[in-house]
């Protein structure tokens, strides 16, 4: 079964107050959990996979304390189980560099994080539409 | 038609150690160590014993002593040579040996040659010659001269006094082995000869050479019949008589001698240091023979004199030494304590020019030319340093005849006639070039140093010694004085200062160069530090804002201040996003292409149009490619032509011309606007980062367009200006270069 239909990973308090509003004002449907680190969202993932549950989209910030989002984004891919659930890496960085040594490690996405909360809307409405269209 | 050159390299060819002749004022054996017979006889020893040559041939010694009626010490001294084997050495100390021969007095001279034992008779004239008192008299009076050329005067005087010959002069080698008169001492009734100048083929090199190794040498009289030596008809090898006292004359000195007058000559050898300095030249112009013990007593003057002069030459080179290496070791210390060569070497108080005796010098480093003193211009010193790059096999060089070499030189001879170089690095084109002033030089030969060329009654040209002794004058050009080895020992010693000192510095710019790119990374992880911690509480702030504004509850007031909020996080947003822009572009490589600008240019447009909806006409003229990075020449047109449309915004018809034209070196585009100008006090204010015009304070910007455009153009070596009338407009130009 599809549970969440968003996973994200990120450590910002703020960031994390506006996803929830900004979800919420999309689609009071729409199911969002966070971890706030990578530990914390391996140990989720584990717990999802253990109730054969896979989240419909994956969104893991860059700079995480702890394990960096680079090294969840290698283990998720590690394990057969969400080979499907589509990644996006979240980062302020907009600089190639960055993105090209993601990439390489089996993200589907890099989406430099929205300015505020109405770009950030818009930003969640097309990743929606983009990986969430079967729901 | 051509003349042949004729010189006088045929006289060199003389080998004059081997006469197979002697002069006739003695006569001559040799006998062979070996089987201890006498293998060579001269000629003439029937004219003084009555002997026969041809009988004497094949004989030993004790036949010798019988035919010759040699009394019994003188047999039982032959016979003691034969018996201990010719120890060679001590036979020479020996000499003279006298006896007497039929009522005549002799001198025997022993000396050894290859495989044979020579044996001169000499008459002994026994004029009552005491050498002992007479030597040290002589030398006594000749070392009270504290000068050299007094020294030089007084020996003249007292050889004179030992030989008694007409005229005695004291003759010095040039360093071109010409030679001249330093000093004299004549018959009053005589021409002076003292200061003349005799040409190098007036002594060819061999006669140098034998100078070197026998260092007196009479010829008694000139006009006397040599006497041939006989040997076996089997024997081939002609006798060597370099050490010969008796040794005949090269017929063509002889000639020599005969067109100058003299008839009886003498010369002793003054070596200095292994080398021939000069010589003692004594001639009489009669025949006149000198006796063993005078000549002796002479050689023995010349030897003392010898070792005087090289005593003074040393000392006078230790005081030009010390002069000089206190210079360069104040220098030498100042080059090894500064990091700035060239100001080491040349801005203190003693510089290159100092540690030699040079008026002027020149420093060619790091492509800066530092005159010192007097020099050439520079442009011929630019000239001249290529030629001693090109002809410079070591890494000093001197000359003191410099434009002899390098012909350009004689425009600037006054200044530099020598040149000494140093070459600092070939590959770095670096070099120390030391100067010195002609020195113009009146130089009396004794006859023009061209020796004539006689042409005989047959027509055959022959040359012969020449014959005018009149004197003629040189000016010799283009000649400085010499370069010492002080001089060049200390420019050695300070190249290899300067080389380490340049090896130090290299590796403190490596160091530092390593520490700055450190500083670059931390850079570069620094703007990315800061564009994330700035940006994600920017963002919040923002968001939080919004989503305030979207609360009903709001009244109008509160509303305008949230929008102002948002409007100074959207500024804050976009200065970071130039900042790192900014720093992006100098980590960043470029990578050349050739870039459509027709496309480039279009879409830049459309993307201004749907950012700023604007109502300015824009009109685009050529657009020629560029050799450049697309990404970075987009960024330039985007920034351009965003300012032209951003400050021509508030003129009632905007309009941007675009214009593209190809150069001969270079693409240049010009972006015009009709906007508000920019103040030309401010010309190179404008590309500094945050700097921003004070009219343009209600036009929204950063300060870092064109700043980032400044930069791309740095990196790809082009250029941009612009020209600009306040209220009036503005128009830049960016300069690519062509694809090479």
């Amino acid at each position: 079964m599809r549970y969440p239909d968003i996973f994200q990973v990120e450590d910002s308090d703020d960031f994390i107050f506006l996803m929830e509003h900004a979800v919420t004002e999309i689609s009071r449907d729409l199911r969002l959990v966070i971890s706030i680190n990578g530990n914390e969202a391996i140990k989720a993932l584990a717990g999802l996979q253990a109730r054969s549950s896979k989240p419909g989209l994956i969104l893991l910030d860059i700079n995480l304390p702890g394990i960096s989002g680079v090294e969840v984004l290698k283990k998720i891919r590690e394990n057969d189980f969400f080979q499907s659930v589509p990644i996006v890496m979240f980062s302020t960085s907009d600089n190639p560099k960055d993105v090209d040594s993601v990439m390489g490690f089996g993200a589907n996405g890099y989406q430099v994080k929205p300015m505020g909360y109405r770009e950030l809307v818009n930003c969640l409405k097309k990743m929606k539409e983009y990986y969430l269209k079967t729901n | 038609m051509s003349q042949p050159i004729i010189d006088l390299t045929n006289c060199e060819k003389e080998p004059i150690h081997i006469p197979g002749k002697i002069q006739s004022h003695g006569f001559l054996l040799a006998v062979d160590t070996q089987s201890g017979l006498i293998n060579y006889v001269s000629e003439n020893i029937s004219k003084y014993v009555q002997v026969e040559a041809k009988t004497v041939l094949g004989k030993g010694l004790d036949y010798l002593s019988e035919a010759l009626a040699l009394d019994v010490s003188v047999a039982g001294v032959l016979s003691q040579l034969i018996n201990t084997g010719f120890n060679l050495k001590s036979i020479e100390s020996l000499n003279p040996f006298v006896v007497e021969l039929q009522g005549q007095a002799f001198n025997i001279i022993f000396f050894a040659s290859a495989n044979d034992l020579i044996i001169e008779f000499e008459i002994n004239t026994n004029d009552g010659f005491e050498s002992q008192k007479v030597i040290g008299s002589s030398i006594s009076k000749i070392l009270k001269g504290i000068t050299l050329d007094s020294l030089l005067q007084n020996t003249a005087i007292e050889i004179k006094k030992v030989i008694n010959y007409d005229r005695v002069m004291v003759y010095r080698f040039d360093d071109d082995d010409h030679g001249q008169v330093i000093a004299e001492e004549k018959e009053e009734h005589l021409e002076p000869f003292l200061h003349l100048h005799y040409p190098a083929s007036d002594i060819p090199k061999q006669a140098r050479e034998l100078y070197k190794i026998n260092l007196t040498r009479i010829i008694s009289d000139v006009n006397a019949e040599p006497s041939p030596i006989l040997t076996y008809e089997t024997e081939s090898t002609p006798i060597d008589l370099t050490n010969a006292e008796l040794r005949a004359v090269s017929p063509m000195h002889i000639q020599y001698l005969k067109n100058m007058g003299v008839c009886s000559s003498f010369s002793i050898s003054l070596v200095v240091k292994g080398e021939l300095w000069g010589l003692i030249a004594c001639h009489n112009y009669s025949a006149k023979f000198i006796n063993y013990a005078a000549r002796s007593a002479s050689k023995l003057i010349g030897q003392i004199l010898s070792s005087a002069i090289e005593y003074r030459q040393s000392e006078e080179n230790n005081e030009r030494f010390d002069l000089l290496d206190k210079a360069s070791q104040v220098l030498v210390e100042m080059i090894d304590n500064s990091n700035e060569i060239p100001e080491a070497l040349t801005k203190k108080e003693i510089t290159i020019k100092d540690i030699t005796e040079a008026s002027g010098a020149v420093l060619i480093f790091e492509q800066k030319l530092i005159c010192i003193g007097e020099t050439p211009g520079e442009s011929q010193i630019a000239a001249l340093a290529e030629w001693l790059f090109d002809n410079m096999a070591e890494t000093v060089y001197t000359s003191h005849r410099f434009p002899r070499v390098y012909k350009p030189a004689e425009k600037f001879s006054g200044v530099a006639a020598g040149v000494m170089a140093c070459i600092l690095s070939r590959e770095l084109k670096e070099i120390i070039i030391w100067f010195k002033p002609e020195l113009l030089e009146n130089i009396q030969w004794a006859g023009n140093p061209d020796k004539p060329v006689e042409i005989s009654a047959e027509g055959v040209m022959t040359l012969t010694p020449r014959k005018s002794f009149k004197s003629w004058t040189e000016t010799v050009r283009h000649t400085s004085l010499k370069w010492g080895s002080a001089e060049v020992a200390a420019v050695i010693k300070m190249r290899e200062h300067i080389i380490y000192a340049i090896k130090r510095k290299a590796n403190e710019i490596r160091q530092l160069n390593e520490k700055l790119i450190l500083a670059y990374d931390e850079l570069d992880t620094f703007s990315y530090t800061i564009s994330h911690d700035l940006r994600t509480p920017l963002s919040s702030i923002k968001g939080y804002a919004e989503l305030l504004a979207s609360n009903d509850s709001l009244d109008t007031n509160a509303r305008k201040l949230l929008q102002r909020i948002n409007k100074c996080t959207d500024k804050m947003a976009s200065l970071i996003t130039d900042i790192l822009n900014y720093s992006r572009i100098g980590q960043t490589k470029v990578n050349k292409e050739i870039v459509e600008m027709g496309k480039v240019i279009e879409d830049t447009k459309m993307d201004i149009v749907a950012a700023f909806n604007p109502i300015a006409d824009f009109s685009i003229g050529a657009t020629p490619s560029i050799y450049g990075d697309k990404t970075m020449i987009v960024q330039v047109f985007a920034n351009l032509m965003g300012n032209a449309v951003k400050y021509s915004s508030k003129t009632s018809n905007p309009r941007v011309v675009i214009n593209g034209e190809v150069k001969k070196n270079e693409v240049v585009y010009s972006i015009a606007d009709n906007g508000i100008g920019i103040d030309i006090n401010y010309y190179n204010k404008i590309f500094e980062i945050f700097k921003r015009m004070d009219n343009v304070q209600d036009i929204e910007g950063t300060g870092v367009g064109l700043a980032i455009v400044k930069k791309i153009m740095d990196k790809h070596n082009g250029r941009i200006w612009f020209e600009s009338t306040i209220g009036a407009g503005t128009t830049f130009f960016v300069a690519f270069k062509n694809k090479q």
